[in-house]
């Protein structure tokens, strides 16, 4: 008995190291691009002054002060940021919503079409603009908006009214922005309700059908129902990210032009530029900083609460 | 996922089906309509243009701008190899990292498994920012103008790895696994002969996720690329620096084939390059469809 023991213990020490090698390249990525990058959140609690040829560990821990809360209280005041914080809550509050009930309406729709290859087409088609990139969607849209050459203000033209300097005019970009996100991730969110929906047993629609149950009460009581875990999944993953937005949405998609700026630019947008344009260390990481946070409690908070409220384990953390 | 089980068969008319046929009919078109648009200016010539815009009826139709963007040869060549460059190699990268990974963390025996799950659920949570991230990058590992800087911080992803965990977890017969640890294999040799073969859905699946999104990447390049390195530019960032990009290609194009006084085709160019981008995903779009099924059952991603 010992020796057996021992041996098994043996053999699995042999396998534990294996598998851990197998694991080693992930791990070593995970510590560098993930968990080093964390330690530098100290950024936005220190006056960053580095000093030059020394490195940037030395130049953080050592020859910036710790400055406690004074970057994000300039970050609060800047007089732009209550403007930057609603544009970031705005949109993200409408792709959450209409991100989630678009798809689902269009997926149980779906589900009503008969004709398989005519299904598969419309998928195909739908899921397509998901696979480009913003840069490609933004020179799509730059085909209907553009000036001179685009095709709206030629179609205006010939109605006989002067042309729109779109890429001047703020007053049309939140309703163009919130299209052009719905067009790229519609198709995407729909295909993975259609993949749930294909999931539900088959049985529950047979024997509703025969307990006399109409096409509205099979949607109530059964699709949407069955449907709602993976509604909720994407619902927290989502909740998670309010404060984040799709950088190439609000940045190439109007081509980056200074006088949309009051309705195009989100917090991403401000990180980037308060960094890359204006090295402002402070402002960047600040904002980045709380981005992070207040995801993270966002998304730990709808967790919890939601698996309180439903005994589901929704993410699978 | 071949066949989509359509539960509601029979509660809608002939004539509702007709309606909610046409309804996608007009959502496909409208989806399709602005990449047309793309495709028909590439095609239309300069003078059509000039006159009556972009149009999907363009007057006359040239392919001088494609013309244009062949003579011009090296600079937008050089940016395709890029893009070819950094979608292989962080395609191939990545999946040599992440699936043996996710074949150690789906071996119920690993002892490490759920201290290295909630090691890579944790990034999800929480993470450094875009300022510290850029300022490691640069300054500690001097990623700056390097291909690595394009491919390795998206090299790993925890959906994917968790994607391929279940597929090994609940598709790798148990019974196999263990024989062949009988017969003396170890995990790596198992992983290797037996697991990958067997995977290859679930690999493809992954593959077809960061071709795209490494063929699609052009945030990367505006971080850690500056103007003086656009040898390394992929095909998406020429497009972000599109009006840096035409003049290059018209004086590449103009010193070629030594036409000096002639005007280059600028508002047609513009869309022949997006169409060089876009096509090598319009043509292995279908051929792709078929994996990314897997890949999209969120909701079956548990822990």
């Amino acid at each position: 008995m010992m020796k057996k023991g021992r041996k098994t213990y043996g053999r699995n020490r042999k396998h534990n190291g294996h598998l851990l090698m197998m694991s080693a390249p992930a791990i070593i990525w995970f510590v560098l691009f993930c968990y080093v990058p964390m330690f530098g959140a100290a950024f936005a609690f220190k006056n960053f002054t580095p000093k030059p040829g020394e490195s940037l560990v030395r130049n953080l821990f050592v020859n910036s002060r710790w400055c406690g809360f004074e970057n994000f209280s300039f970050l609060v005041r800047s007089s732009d940021m209550s403007n930057i914080l609603f544009n970031t809550l705005f949109y993200n509050v409408i792709f959450l919503v209409a991100g989630i009930a678009v798809p689902v309406v269009l997926a149980i729709l779906l589900t009503e079409i008969h004709g398989k290859r005519f299904l598969g087409v419309v998928q195909m088609v739908l899921l397509l603009p998901y696979f480009l990139s913003w840069v490609i969607v933004g020179y799509c849209l730059y085909g209907f908006l553009a000036t001179d050459e685009g095709l709206v203000n030629h179609v205006l033209k010939l109605l006989g009214s002067a042309g729109v300097q779109w890429y001047q005019s703020p007053k049309y970009w939140r309703g163009i922005l919130i299209a052009t996100g719905l067009w790229k991730s519609t198709g995407y969110s729909m295909v993975i309700y259609l993949c749930a929906i294909t999931s539900i047993d088959r049985t529950l629609y047979e024997s509703a059908s025969l307990d006399g149950a109409g096409f509205w009460d099979r949607v109530r009581y059964i699709t949407l129902p069955q449907l709602l875990p993976t509604i909720i999944t994407i619902f927290i993953l989502q909740i998670g990210s309010l404060l984040n937005s799709d950088f190439g949405l609000f940045y190439q998609v109007p081509l980056d032009s200074d006088s949309l700026a009051s309705v195009t630019q989100t917090l991403d947008v401000y990180v980037y530029k308060a960094l890359m344009q204006q090295a402002n260390f402070s402002y960047s990481s600040a904002a980045s900083f709380l981005q992070s946070f207040i995801g993270c409690i966002l998304l730990v908070t709808a967790h919890v609460i939601i698996s309180k409220m439903g005994d589901q384990d929704s993410v699978g953390v | 996922m071949e066949e989509y089980v359509r539960p509601l068969d029979s509660s809608f008319s002939k004539r509702v089906n007709r309606v909610v046929t046409a309804v996608f009919a007009i959502l496909a078109a409208a989806v399709f309509i602005p990449v047309l648009l793309v495709f028909v200016v590439s095609v239309s010539s300069q003078e059509s243009v000039a006159a009556i815009g972009y149009s999907f009826f363009p007057q006359s139709l040239s392919l001088e701008a494609y013309r244009y963007l062949l003579l011009s040869g090296s600079y937008l060549a050089r940016a395709f190899v890029n893009s070819v460059i950094i979608t292989v190699a962080g395609t191939v990268l990545g999946l040599a990292i992440m699936s043996p990974f996710a074949y150690a963390l789906s071996r119920r025996e690993f002892r490490y498994r759920k201290a290295l799950f909630v090691f890579i659920m944790f990034p999800m949570l929480f993470s450094g920012g875009l300022v510290s991230s850029y300022m490691i990058n640069t300054q500690v590992f001097h990623l700056g103008n390097t291909y690595l800087a394009l491919i390795l911080p998206g090299l790993c992803s925890t959906w994917y790895i968790l994607i391929m965990r279940n597929y090994f977890r609940e598709s790798m017969p148990e019974e196999m696994i263990d024989a062949a640890k009988i017969d003396g294999c170890s995990h790596p040799q198992i992983f290797a002969r037996i697991v990958m073969p067997l995977s290859k859905p679930v690999i493809m699946t992954i593959a077809v996720f960061e071709i795209f999104a490494y063929w699609n990447s052009w945030y990367p390049s505006l971080l850690y690329v500056d103007s003086n390195h656009t040898e390394l530019y992929p095909l998406q960032y020429v497009l972000v620096n599109m009006e840096r990009s035409i003049e290059t290609i018209t004086n590449d194009a103009q010193f070629v084939s030594g036409i000096q006084s002639y005007s280059p085709p600028a508002v047609t160019i513009r869309m022949a390059m997006v169409v060089v981008v876009i096509l090598p995903v319009m043509i292995l779009f279908p051929f792709f469809r078929k994996f990314l099924d897997t890949g999209m059952t969120v909701g079956s991603v548990k822990g």
